[in-house]
């Protein structure tokens, strides 16, 4: 079974300064889980009102799309440097 | 048959590697002697999956030296071009003819409507061939491999 990102590194480099910037993902995995469980009876309805237009499919499969792309994230890894400047954002 | 014995068979119908070599990777599956003789890029073919599609690109060494260079890294895991393949088949229909027409006019005949999973697997193992290098005018190598 696959695991989810448990955190994501983001730094930013300047000329003079810049800053490193941990995201600790695991930690909105249950905030997450908790909206969608608010929100779940608002998702049903819309889903169900826009069923016959097709919309209500495509929404519900874009939001486990949504959560697909956000398990497989980990590993993800982009560095780039540019002269003096450098972004670089990792997940782990 | 096993799924490796298999991949060996069918690299060597498609004449990716040589029957010395099939024979190698087969003794080496079968815990024979041929298993330290396996050339390394057929062993991580038949053992591994790949991982992470590798996107470089490496300034010239003298640029580099002076402190004004581009430099690029990028690790893309399988999983995530899985799921953003996957999510071809969510474009609006008014939006992937408008793709499949810009396509089409560049000379590509695709339509990602067609593309069944097991289909999109296939193009995911097949990307594990893939393999570009590049060097430009100004001395940088740019890279795209899958490891």
């Amino acid at each position: 079974m696959k695991r989810p990102p448990m955190l994501m590194h983001m730094r930013v480099q300047g000329e003079k300064s810049g800053f490193g910037l941990w995201l600790p993902l695991f930690l909105l995995l249950p905030l997450a889980l908790v909206v969608f469980i608010i929100l779940s009876p608002l998702i049903l309805v819309a889903a169900i009102v826009l069923w016959p237009s097709g919309w209500g499919k495509r929404a519900l499969l874009s939001l486990r799309a949504a959560v697909e792309i956000f398990w497989s994230m980990r590993g993800l890894s982009v560095d780039i440097h540019s002269g003096r400047q450098r972004v670089s954002i990792s997940v782990v | 048959m096993s799924d490796n014995k298999k991949k060996i068979l069918e690299m060597l119908a498609q004449g990716k590697i040589s029957a010395d070599d099939a024979y190698r990777l087969l003794s080496a599956l079968e815990g024979g002697e041929g298993r330290r003789e396996a050339t390394g890029r057929t062993e991580t073919a038949v053992k591994g999956k790949a991982k992470y599609l590798r996107v470089t690109v490496l300034p010239d060494p003298e640029k580099e030296q002076s402190g004004n260079y581009d430099r690029v890294n990028i690790r893309v895991p399988m999983s995530l071009v899985r799921a953003g393949i996957k999510l071809t088949s969510l474009i609006p229909s008014e939006a992937r003819d408008k793709v499949n027409l810009a396509l089409h006019e560049k000379g590509i005949d695709f339509d990602a409507r067609n593309m069944k999973p097991e289909e999109i697997e296939e193009l995911i193992g097949a990307l594990g061939d893939l393999e570009v290098d590049v060097e430009t005018k100004t001395g940088e190598k740019v890279k795209v491999y899958v490891e």
